[in-house]
């Protein structure tokens, strides 16, 4: 634990970063419960001293101190809630934006998005853990060590025996309990932790699998089930609240044992034999002073136990490579500069694969070698099975990956060394486009922030979502839902090529566009597609060949090769796959 | 302030009772604590030698140690009674949706049912554990302080009671006002923590276009206009908290000043003014407790009025089932006849189905057909039994019906999805669903009806292989061929429902297992959605669906022959 929080790079760095709103939380939290227990000091000592006064006058100073307290106290407490919470908003801006500014680094287009759904929540969960890590433990943790120093020196004033004893005996509370209540429940708190996971995980896996359940009429067997996993899971809650419900006991204890020390302190320190006298008033002052301090101290352990809680949370962030620091980001900026001054405009249009081999890691390789050249306009088909690396080998196009062997180049330059330069050539249409959860402006303006609502309105008309937009209640400025969802499957595939066609990029990628379309919709939208680009250069990842009659070339890749290669009326007559294949195709 | 729900409840009346029995006693030895420790201070003051007076502080020590020992006690009470009625409200929530729950988890999504169930139910154990009995003290407690503060200062006492009503209609106006913040601020925060999932997920296409830096400093807007916001809604809903503590603190200290005017005038002497103030915080300490539970108490309410519905509405339409007299099926044969007429069904506003009417009988393989949208799906998920028709009739084998959510029918049905699901499981498992009790060699035989040998081969762990989530990912083609022989080894099974299973795969993926898949369909009832048109080969009957309705139903040849295509702008090559 306490290793994990020194190598931390994400929680940490924030303690530096608003220095001044941190300590502001930190004093008026040290205040608040200053002020509480001064109130109850000041009463005791007024009340008693009220008995004997002969005016009320002679106590204006405790009168005046406990309104200032009383009123105070509330005042400082709901000050101090405000300056944390504005505190961990603040750090909690700062750390999504290293988030995202890590992940986007981290992130390869098209490879990493498969399973990324669930990741992505979890570390956006990530981010409210260490919110709660900050305001339910560091800052309790924090202002409880300073009120016991400050309890301490306090009584030290008047005993410094008094001072060393309560050292010890609140010690315990605030020092040893809480670790050795970590290391108690922390035992049971993992497996707890695991074993929720665990059927949280088997629940939604056999709730996606519901209709087999229900149709299989086996649904009585996955509830006993079930219920046996829960009770283990009941089982160790149950173990781990009895371990807490005895601790608090304890510590309640320690509370009353020190209630009793002071009690015994002030008597035979202030208490006069057989009379009343000035001193006399103070025992009342001491003996009441602890209560309102047990608010502060009893719930250190709890919260110590919770953060051990966030411990994942803060391995998983650690485990994303930290984004570099602002300095590097500007020397790459001038990098992409540097890039930039080949213009897109001077490059030669035709891209050129030669023997490109290409493999994960230690897998077999995907890409064994392939070389084909396409140039200006031309389109090209990329056939092949599911698996095959047809994706692949369009991030080797796009330059999101670079070759092991071999060179992709676009007019004689090596793709991935263009850099922040290839969305100003290289537009691509994704199986699944995502539709931000924003205005319909917005989405087409990711296409090109310049562009002119009259140009937006053009290129709506231009994809055939004319009628779409007319049904809009506001026009661009509607909201499009998350996912795009007020969209159907066509439409979004449209909006994908409005996006391109205002980026005007000279290359486009088609990565598998009408899968899932019902057949009329779809050559319909390819109809679309190919009459707006014809004057562009088109390579289309397909899996079936509808379309097929728009291609220049079509290539078959096979094994990591390409198996067969020409333009589609000649392999109709040639290639005996081919044809089975189209008569398949056009039945 | 109780929810009526929580007394539907088995077993909540009793604890009740208990819980107002202890809360009494928790009262009186509060009271019996401060009673010692004011005559400990006021005897000192007085100049008694301490030592003794030391019964006093035993006495002090002994109610302190029964106070908690009380708490200890209440706690594994409630602790216990909260893990019983969870377990019991579990089950009846897994029954009702591992039996017919297919249309809920459809609605409400897989994530959140799941949610629900795990903690949704701890949110009730919480809920009944914790806020149970801090409802019952906020009332007892100060009644009974109250009570006994009068007797020996009835100034003080009558602050305390009318600082009271003041607190809790306080508490009910800021409360309502809270929640609306709460709602309001829930709403925010989910579109927030939304948009930034939504800004990663869009990673890809930002990066494409080369947006993906300038979207760093967006996300920081976006959360900082968020904090803004929040710290507005802050600043009205920590009030509560604030005022709470103001009334608590203030009438300590008015208490305090009261108690000094009077001491100095000579009305009231110091043990009675020490009692009071000892006893003030405690008047205060429940209601404190209360107001910061809040909020989990509200969670705790929601959660089980969700959870007492489903399970309600499963039972009511399990009796509603019922009211049809038993109503039993033979197995589908080639003289079984089904007919359907008008049914219909709407999402929310949005009609899928407007009057489907069609029969058919005994074994034949019908295409159904038609634009996204056209309710191709909705159809199958009724003759699925998976939702109800909102209207319609269904005539099987003679019986009326008005929904095929039966166990007869559903006990010989088997539904494909484009995607079927499998289980994290070995592959043996997942082949095996729907027939535990498969041998050896049928599964072998299984496995090379439907072209899986030579993967399964392939495999290090052969049939034992973890597959699913976590486990090895089987392709679209594959997960297709478990699901056929789940069907192979099923021989019961009579009627298939395919949802689109070939949509999403590669041409030649497809026309394998089209080979595999045709021979599995003779001598069954098929009903075979797709959009894939050369499949109409080899099917009997093509439905074609236009906007909820059906537009032609025949034979391939007839629906090509008829006029309707042309009236729908379907171009004729499509069917050709």
């Amino acid at each position: 634990m306490i290793r994990l929080f020194t190598n931390d790079t994400w929680v940490k760095p924030f303690f530096k970063q608003y220095k001044k709103p941190l300590a502001l939380a930190l004093g008026l939290g040290l205040l608040s419960f200053t002020f509480a227990a001064a109130l109850m000091f000041t009463s005791g000592y007024l009340v008693s001293a009220s008995a004997v006064a002969e005016t009320i006058f002679m106590l204006h100073i405790p009168l005046i101190l406990v309104r200032v307290f009383g009123v105070g106290k509330p005042v400082l407490q709901y000050l101090e809630r405000l300056a944390s919470h504005d505190w961990v908003l603040r750090m909690t801006s700062g750390l999504r934006v290293k988030l995202y500014t890590a992940l986007e680094r981290a992130s390869i287009p098209g490879r990493s998005q498969r399973r990324l759904g669930d990741i992505l929540g979890l570390l956006s969960q990530d981010i409210a853990h260490i919110q709660n890590l900050y305001l339910r433990t560091i800052f309790p943790l924090v202002i409880a060590y300073a009120l016991y120093a400050l309890f301490l020196v306090f009584l030290g004033i008047f005993s410094i025996y008094l001072a060393l004893l309560m050292a010890v005996v609140l010690g315990v509370v605030v020092f040893v309990v809480p670790l050795l209540s970590v290391s108690w429940q922390g035992f049971y708190q993992q497996q707890i932790k695991q074993l929720r996971n665990d059927l949280y995980s088997e629940l939604t896996d056999n709730v996606l699998g519901l209709g087999d359940w229900i149709c299989a009429q086996r649904g009585r067997d996955y509830v006993t089930r079930h219920e046996k996993h829960q009770s283990e899971l009941s089982d160790l809650k149950r173990r781990m609240r009895a371990i807490a419900r005895r601790r608090n006991l304890l510590i309640e204890v320690i509370f009353c044992s020190i209630v009793l020390l002071m009690c015994l302190w002030a008597a035979s320190t202030f208490a006069l034999p057989g009379q009343t006298g000035e001193s006399s008033h103070w025992i009342a002052a001491f003996v009441l002073v602890f209560f309102p301090l047990i608010e502060a101290f009893a719930p250190l352990s709890d919260s110590l136990v919770e953060a051990s809680a966030h411990k994942d949370s803060i391995v998983r962030l650690n485990e994303i490579p930290a984004p570099p620091n602002e300095a590097e980001i500007a020397d790459s900026a001038s990098n992409v500069a540097r890039v930039s001054s080949l213009s897109a405009a001077s490059l030669d249009r035709t891209l050129e694969v030669e023997n490109v081999a290409f493999s994960y890691e230690d897998h077999a390789p995907v890409i064994k070698n392939v070389s084909f050249k396409v140039g200006p306009h031309e389109k090209i088909a990329l056939l092949g099975r599911s698996g095959v690396g047809k994706s692949t080998l369009l991030s080797l196009i796009r330059g999101d990956l670079a070759p092991q062997v071999g060179s992709v180049r676009l007019g004689g330059v090596e793709v991935f060394e263009l850099g922040d330069q290839r969305p100003k050539l290289i537009g691509v249409i994704q199986q699944q486009t995502h539709i931000f959860a924003s205005s319909l402006r917005e989405n087409l303006l990711i296409g090109n922030p310049q562009a002119t609502d009259k140009e937006l309105v053009e290129v709506i008309e231009a994809v055939g979502l004319n009628e779409v937009m007319q049904r809009l209640p506001q026009g661009l400025d509607t909201f499009v839902e998350e996912d795009g969802g007020i969209f159907s499957g066509g439409e979004r595939h449209r909006l994908a090529l409005a996006r391109i066609l205002l980026s005007d990029v000279p290359f486009v990628l088609l990565d598998e566009p009408t899968v899932g379309l019902d057949p009329v919709t779809e050559r319909a939208l390819l109809e679309t597609i190919f009459t707006l680009l014809r004057d562009k250069t088109v390579i289309m990842v397909t899996h079936h060949l509808s379309g097929i009659h728009y291609m220049d070339r079509v290539l078959f890749l096979e094994k990591g090769e390409i198996s067969l290669e020409g333009k589609p009326e000649d392999l109709r007559k040639s290639s005996a796959k081919f044809q089975e294949l189209l008569k398949f195709d056009y039945t | 302030m109780f929810d009526r729900t929580l007394f539907s409840l088995p077993g909540v009346k009793r604890i009740l009772i208990l819980l107002a029995c202890i809360s009494l006693l928790y009262a009186a030895l509060v009271f019996l604590q401060a009673f010692a420790l004011a005559s400990f201070v006021v005897h000192c003051w007085e100049g008694a030698y301490f030592l003794n007076e030391l019964s006093w502080l035993a006495l002090f020590f002994a109610s302190y140690l029964g106070r908690q020992l009380i708490l200890y006690a209440q706690d594994a009470l409630l602790e216990s009674f909260a893990a019983q009625t969870a377990t019991t409200l579990r089950k009846s929530l897994l029954h009702s949706l591992f039996e017919q729950g297919k249309s809920l988890v459809s609605k409400q999504g897989s994530g959140s049912v799941s949610t629900l169930v795990l903690e949704g139910i701890e949110q009730v154990e919480t809920y009944l554990a914790l806020i149970l009995p801090k409802m019952v003290s906020m009332f007892l407690i100060p009644l009974v302080i109250l009570i006994a503060v009068f007797p020996f200062d009835w100034v003080s006492g009558l602050i305390m009671l009318l600082v009271f009503p003041c607190v809790i209609m306080y508490l009910v106006v800021l409360g309502r006002l809270a929640k609306a913040n709460a709602t309001k601020k829930h709403e925010e925060f989910y579109q927030l923590s939304s948009h930034f999932i939504d800004t990663l997920r869009g990673l890809d296409t930002l990066k494409f276009f080369g947006r993906s830096k300038a979207k760093a400093k967006e996300v920081f807007e976006t959360s900082e206009r968020f904090r803004r916001t929040t710290m507005a809604t802050l600043r009205i809903a920590t009030l509560t908290g604030m005022v709470l503590d103001l009334f608590s603190t203030f009438s300590l200290a008015a208490v305090a000043i009261m108690l000094g005017f009077r001491l100095v005038d000579g009305s009231l002497a110091l043990f009675p003014a020490l009692l009071v103030l000892v006893l003030v915080p405690e008047y205060f300490k429940p209601l404190r407790e209360f107001a910061s539970d809040y909020h989990a108490s509200l969670d705790g309410k929601n959660a089980l009025r969700s959870i007492v519905d489903i399970i309600d509405a499963s039972q009511k339409s399990t009796q509603e089932r019922l009211l049809q007299p038993d109503f039993s099926l033979e197995t589908w044969n080639s003289g079984s006849k089904l007919c359907v007429s008008d049914l219909r069904f709407s999402y929310e506003n949005h009609p899928a189905l407007k009057g489907v009417s069609f029969q058919t009988l005994g074994f034949e393989k019908i295409a159904v057909v038609g634009y996204s949208g056209s309710g191709k799906s909705t159809l199958l998920n009724i003759l699925g039994g998976f939702e109800d028709p909102h209207q319609g009739i269904i005539q099987l084998q003679g019986s009326l019906a008005t929904t095929l959510a039966q166990p007869a029918w559903q006990r010989q049905l088997m539904y494909i999805p484009q995607n079927p699901y499998l289980f994290h499981g070995t592959l043996r498992e997942n082949l095996c669903f729907y027939t535990p009790n498969t041998d050896e060699l049928t599964l072998q035989e299984a496995l090379s009806v439907v072209g899986l040998k030579d993967f399964v081969d392939s495999l290090d762990n052969g049939l034992d292989t973890i597959i699913g989530e976590g486990g090895r990912q089987l392709s679209g083609g594959q997960a297709q061929r478990v699901a056929l022989a789940r069907l192979f080894l099923d021989k019961t099974r009579r009627i298939l429902l395919f949802d689109e299973p070939t949509a999403h795969l590669d041409i030649e993926t497809e026309l394998e297992l089209k080979k595999r898949m045709v021979p599995l369909m003779e001598n069954r009832l098929v009903f075979f959605a797709t959009h894939r048109l050369h499949w109409l080969d080899s099917m009997d009957k093509v439905l074609l669906l236009h906007h909820g309705k059906v537009v032609a139903f025949g034979t391939p040849e007839e629906v090509r022959a008829s006029r309707t295509l042309a009236k729908l702008e379907i171009p004729e090559e499509v069917f050709s």
